[in-house]
Formats: structure tokens, sequence, C-alpha cells
């Protein structure tokens, strides 16, 4: 019996790594599928303004059908990212940025901003962007980039549209 | 038998339970996430590195791209308030009180967690539909036909899940998550 103390240690040590290992895996893996299905479908570095969800067209889990989602998933590799959001009178709305391994680099809301448009510049920490710019460093080159705003019932989704369709995301230009 | 068989061995089986045991965590909804208010679950610092490995998985894995905890707090429930699993067998009434944020809303979700087909397109009732008159007591009825002035479409027999959305929740709610009176999710009749 005392043959196998030995290796009964490693096979506890090796369940813990790999219970430890698949758990803190899981969001980076996640997140890498999810953006490639957001630019396959939208393309990459712009915004795309999508229709509220609706069971038969849902792109992420557990999608709310109560806002309306703009998303720009964004891939800094060749410049920084321009992104400007502008606001929705009289309904919550945010912008939240999320990183590889879905770490929320940025997040404000309405209530932040007091109604004014959110203008940013998204680099990661080697890359130069203009003094006057409010850069959010990014820890490395892909992330996506996610507007939230309320619809108090589906039919405004027309009004709603006539403004967030004004935010963008785009390369900086040099 | 060799000491290095014995090893591998042992090595490959430490492996096996170990993945095992983190995807069954995992399937096991949002227990992983830690915090139990009657049927509802919840986690802490979601959305940041600070929070714990199992609660960023489970958030990946059942709501990604969720908001932190200032701007959004997400109760998910698999059960109703005695334990029992929900199911599209039965109908339920969800009863509750006011809840201490700007707005919130509960949504019906598969055990995977997407929105379920219905002829309706009714997936959730969210607080701009309560009247200020049914604010501080208001129910919503989950059934397969609309049976009240708030309801939720459950058009089949499979289990599901809720999920209580609140925005901008306040620091109260933040801070009693775990213990703040949530709504009950009361079973109706079941069809056998």
């Amino acid at each position: 019996m005392s043959r196998w103390i030995g290796p009964i240690v490693v096979a506890v040590i090796a369940a813990l790594a790999a219970w430890y290992g698949t758990l803190a895996a899981a969001p980076s893996v996640i997140m890498d599928r999810a953006w490639m299905r957001l630019a396959d479908q939208a393309g990459y570095n712009r915004m795309a303004h999508t229709p509220p969800v609706v069971a038969e067209r849902q792109t992420i889990v557990r999608p709310s059908p109560d806002l309306a989602y703009s998303i720009c998933a964004f891939d800094l590799t060749q410049a920084p990212l321009e992104v400007m959001i502008a606001p929705v009178p009289d309904h919550y709305w945010s912008l939240t940025v999320f990183d590889s391994v879905t770490d929320v680099a940025f997040v404000e809301s309405d209530r932040d901003t007091g109604g004014k448009p959110i203008r940013l510049v998204l680099a990661t920490a080697d890359q130069a962007v203009p003094k006057a710019a409010r850069k959010v460093v990014m820890p490395d080159a892909k992330g996506v980039a996610l507007i939230r705003v309320l619809l108090n019932n589906r039919a405004e989704i027309g009004a709603v549209d006539a403004y967030r369709k004004k935010s963008f995301c785009r390369p900086l230009k040099s | 038998m060799r000491t290095g068989f014995r090893y591998g061995i042992m090595l490959v089986v430490g492996l096996v339970l170990g993945t095992g045991a983190a995807a069954l965590q995992l399937k096991q909804s949002f227990a992983a996430m830690g915090i139990e208010n009657g049927p509802w679950r919840t986690g802490e610092k979601v959305g940041t590195a600070d929070a714990s490995v199992a609660t960023r998985a489970t958030v990946a894995l059942r709501g990604l791209l969720a908001l932190p905890e200032r701007e959004a707090i997400y109760f998910n429930a698999s059960t109703d308030s005695q334990g029992r699993e929900l199911s599209g067998k039965c109908r339920y009434r969800v009863a509750g009180g006011a809840i201490n944020a700007r707005w919130w809303s509960l949504t019906l979700y598969d055990k995977a967690g997407y929105l379920i087909p219905n002829p309706a397109s009714v997936y959730s009732v969210g607080s701009a539909a309560i009247p200020p008159e049914e604010k501080a007591n208001w129910t919503v009825d989950i059934a397969r036909q609309r049976t009240g002035a708030h309801w939720i479409a459950m058009p089949d027999d499979q289990p599901f899940e809720l999920t209580l959305r609140a925005y901008h929740p306040s620091r109260d709610l933040l801070a009693r998550r775990g213990s703040v009176p949530l709504p009950r999710i009361e079973r109706g009749e079941c069809d056998a």
C-alpha cells in the first residue's frame, strides 16, 4: 500500500490543478469564441446596432429582451480605436468595454455623464494617442465594447435608433 | 506494478477528476457563484479580476458580457422557493415588493441561458410595466397562456431558469444581496 502514497498525492495535486486550470481558462476561451462569432456576423472595429433580441436571433448567452444592444468587437493590432457614444435622452444607457478575458476595462452610464456623450480612445500600453484624448489602456489587443439602452417598450426602438445609431467605433486616424 | 506506471495512471486519474469536477461545478447552474438568497443565486465583484475563479467562469459561461455591480446586479434561479426545479410542466407566480434599484426586469431562459421561442414573443417583465400602485406588491405569472396583467410565456415542458436584473442597485441592495427580501417563486398546478 505504501507504494501508492506517492501516486495518490500526485493524483490529488493533479486534480486540484486541473480543477483550477479549467475554471481559470474558461473566460478567455469563451470570450475568444464569442469575439470570433461577433466579428463573423458584423465585422470588427465597427459598431453593429442590433435590433431588439428575439428567441430566433441570439448571439450571446442570456441576452436581455429589454435592452437595445450595439456591439463593437475590436482588434487594436493595427491602430488604437476611437469610440463615441451618443446619449439617448430620458433612457438608461451605458458603455462597457471588456478585455479578452471578460474583465471590465471601462464602464460608464448616463448617470455618470449627465447625459453627455462618451468619447474614448482604446489603446494598448505601447500605442500613442493624441494628448487630448481620453485613453483607456487595454491589456491586449482584442475585446468588445457594448452599448446598452433600456427600452421602456419594444415599440420605441425606432425613436431610440435615431440617437444610438450616431454612436460609432473606428480605428483612430494617425 | 512499475513505479512509473503507478504515477502515470494516478496523474491521469487526477487530471480527469479535476476537469470533471470543474465541469460539474459549472453545470450546477449558478451555485458556483456562492451567494444564496432563497431560490436566487448571485456573486460578488462580477466583471473584475478580483471575482473568484468560479464566479468568473460561471459568468463567462452563463452571462457573458455581464455588467459590473455598480451598474447592475444579477440574481438567477433554477428552483422555486421550495427548492423544486423550475419546469415548463408547471405554472408559477413570482411575487415581490419594491426592489431598491433604478429599474429591474425578470426574464425567463432555457437551461443553456437562451430565450425560448413563443408565439407571443414575451420573454420578460420589467419594472416599467408595473404601475405605481403595484410597485410594493407585484406579481408576475409564468404559464402557457396569459393569466394576469404581468405574464411571461413558458411554451413547453422543458426546465427553465429566471434572471432578475437590478440596474443601478442601491448600496443597501449590494451590501445585503444575500439577505434582502427578493421575489418569491411559487409553484402552481403541474401537468402530469
